[in-house]
């Protein structure tokens, strides 16, 4: 039996469905995800779910699973994650090679970052296996991998001090601020799109936010005053992402990046706006699974099969964008394409559900 | 047959960097400076006889940078794969720090590659300014425009996104040259794709900087290539060509802004041979 429907899932799966819309960039839909009223997106609530998720292999704090056994199966986990990513990152390669060749444009082999797998095929495929190339949109996993590698280490810090892990995190990415700290990227130069070094913060928050011990068991007792504070956060940044008054990089003082919005840093803006934004929004998961159960059972079915589900969701927001090439985008192209999107994300949600049923001894 | 393929081959070339430049801004070509110092010409391969090197859009900024600190930063930055090494040592953009530091001694350039194939000019447009900001850019090199158009992003928001972009620039007095839109035969009759173009070239006309067409470049490689029954390029060989050819004459025209002077009006590009 699959776990009940939770928060957790729910908005996962809220994650993943905007996610899917916002890598078709032009898509009608994409003006009504949050992005748009929001200074941070999709991707920082779904690193910060699968930090808190972490409390389900870390174990309770009176039975915790051995260290060993948390490095074989976060390692395992990592490795899964890699295979996934690999394996999503061929079929785009070859889902562009292949639109490439049928639509005689080979103008679609750059996408996505992609000249370089087709210009440049012997550095560049030693660069794919070992992360350093990315493609755009394909990008999100590789941060996984490294944030699964760390996790036996983020759970070793909790499980020994447990104040100390947040603090801890934090330095290292106030340190990748002030210092420009990021991971390069090879064979073409330039960055990882998500520095792990920024992003590992938004992990630990959320998988310290998830345990009774420590800063979580001090976020639960002070909810409500976190969210008081939260919601004028809440609406000065819609109103700064609204109107567009965000803080001109060339005129703050340095460490510019304290000051400034970057996804790539998840700059300060991002963070707190996003902390800000859990606070206000946890409230209301109650409110919503009473009003559209449909829906929150819906969105819980994608949440409780995040891999699967992202996967087919990069894939699909590809064919998208290439069927919105192909068709010439519309309004109606456009509803046809996400509907049947959510739909598909919906059945891979059930297959791997059902797999599940199937395999599992009677 | 040997000598006959490299001969193509450079022929190519030459039609390439002859037009990449001379659609540049629309302005005319010069091989020399504006108060008379003369740059050192072209590679071979990517010389043209009868039609030389430079438009004239003043790149101001990089101008008072070189005269107050001996220093550029470039940052280089949209739908490009110029990050990729190719085949010239240190990259693409290589070319465009030896070059300078060669032509004006004691001149430190520094290129920072921040461009992603594929980009749309609207995620480039958010990345530029922190981008600036973390670098302290004098000019920014931004290809953009064929990402764009296959993605169908409609034209207004592109003029838009774009024309606020160089603004912006502009008024934190960072000089911009964009690198046009690819060439492909198969979207020589797409509307979306030639109405972005055009508007690129609108772009860049209204606000004075400079252009380089790719696009018209590799669209008359492709003419001669059919007029002459040549082996066909493959695209990565069209795109190493005209990326080797773009880097010469890119550097080519920032020397030749930083000889500042006001613009003078502007001519049709000359035709290739």
């Amino acid at each position: 039996m699959p776990r009940p429907v939770n928060a957790v899932d729910f908005w996962r799966g809220f994650a993943l469905v905007s996610i899917f819309i916002n890598h078709i960039p032009g898509v009608f839909y994409d003006r009504f995800t949050h992005k748009n009223l929001s200074a941070s997106d999709s991707a920082e609530l779904f690193v910060f779910l699968a930090g808190w998720s972490l409390r389900h292999v870390v174990g309770k704090p009176e039975d915790p699973t051995p260290l060993h056994q948390l490095i074989f199966r976060l390692g395992g986990r990592a490795l899964t994650l890699y295979a996934a990513h690999m394996m999503i990152v061929m079929l785009a390669i070859a889902m562009l090679a292949v639109s490439a060749r049928l639509l005689d444009n080979p103008l679609l082999l750059e996408w996505h970052n992609a000249a370089a797998v087709f210009n440049d095929p012997v550095e560049t495929h030693i660069g794919l296996v070992l992360l350093s190339h990315q493609l755009g949109y394909f990008d999100i996993l590789p941060l996984y991998v490294v944030l699964m590698l760390l996790a036996p280490l983020i759970a070793f810090i909790h499980r020994q001090a447990p104040h100390l892990l947040v603090p801890v995190s934090l330095a290292v990415y106030f340190s990748a601020l002030v210092f420009k700290l990021t991971v390069p990227t090879w064979p073409t130069e330039g960055q990882w799109f998500f520095n792990p070094l920024c992003w590992q913060a938004v992990f630990v928050l959320g998988f310290a936010c998830s345990r009774e011990r420590g800063p979580g068991g001090w976020v639960r007792a002070n909810i409500g005053w976190l969210r008081l504070g939260a919601a004028p956060i809440l609406i000065a940044a819609t109103a700064m992402v609204w109107f567009d008054w965000w803080p001109d990089p060339t005129r703050v003082p340095e460490p510019k990046l304290l000051f400034i919005a970057g996804k790539t840093f998840v700059t300060p803006i991002r963070l707190i706006q996003f902390l800000a934004l859990i606070a206000v929004f946890s409230a209301l998961y109650p409110v919503i699974a009473k009003a559209l159960p449909i829906l929150v059972d819906y969105l819980s079915l994608l949440g409780r099969n995040s891999l699967p589900v992202f996967c087919a969701g990069s894939v699909l927001s590809l064919a998208g964008q290439i069927v919105r090439f192909y068709f010439r985008a519309g309004f109606f192209v456009d509803t046809a394409l996400v509907a049947a999107g959510i739909i598909l994300l919906g059945v891979t949600a059930w297959l791997a559900e059902w797999r599940d049923r199937v395999n599992k001894p009677a | 047959m040997e000598r006959q393929g490299q001969q193509a081959r450079v022929r190519r070339a030459l039609t390439i960097a002859a037009t990449l430049v001379a659609v540049a801004a629309g302005a005319p070509c010069v091989v020399h400076g504006q108060r008379g110092q003369v740059l050192a010409p072209v590679p071979k391969a990517c010389e043209t006889p009868g039609l030389s090197v430079i438009a004239d859009s003043p790149l101001p900024n990089i101008a008072i940078a070189l005269k107050e600190r001996k220093k550029i930063n470039i940052l280089a930055i949209g739908a490009t794969s110029a990050s990729l090494r190719g085949p010239v040592s240190g990259g693409y953009y290589a070319v465009i720090e030896r070059f300078l530091e060669s032509t004006f001694k004691g001149l430190d350039v520094e290129v920072v590659h921040r461009g992603v194939s594929g980009e749309l000019a609207s995620d480039a447009a958010e990345r530029i300014k922190t981008e600036v900001a973390l670098n302290d850019a004098d000019l920014v090199l931004w290809q953009l425009g064929t990402a764009d158009a296959l993605a169908q992003v409609p034209v207004a928001d592109f003029f838009v996104t774009v024309s606020h972009t160089i603004a912006w620039l502009k008024e934190h007095k960072v000089d911009v040259i964009l690198v046009g839109l690819r060439y492909t035969r198969s979207m020589v009759r797409d509307l979306h794709y030639q109405a972005v173009r055009t508007a690129l070239q609108e772009i860049a006309k209204d606000h004075n900087v400079l252009r380089l067409g790719r696009y018209e470049a590799e669209e008359i490689l492709e003419r001669i290539r059919r007029e002459q029954g040549d082996v066909p390029m493959s695209q990565a060989e069209v795109s190493e060509a005209s990326y080797v050819c773009m880097a010469e004459y890119l550097a080519r025209a920032i020397a030749a802004g930083l000889f500042v002077r006001e613009p003078s009006p502007l001519k049709p590009p000359e035709k290739s041979p």
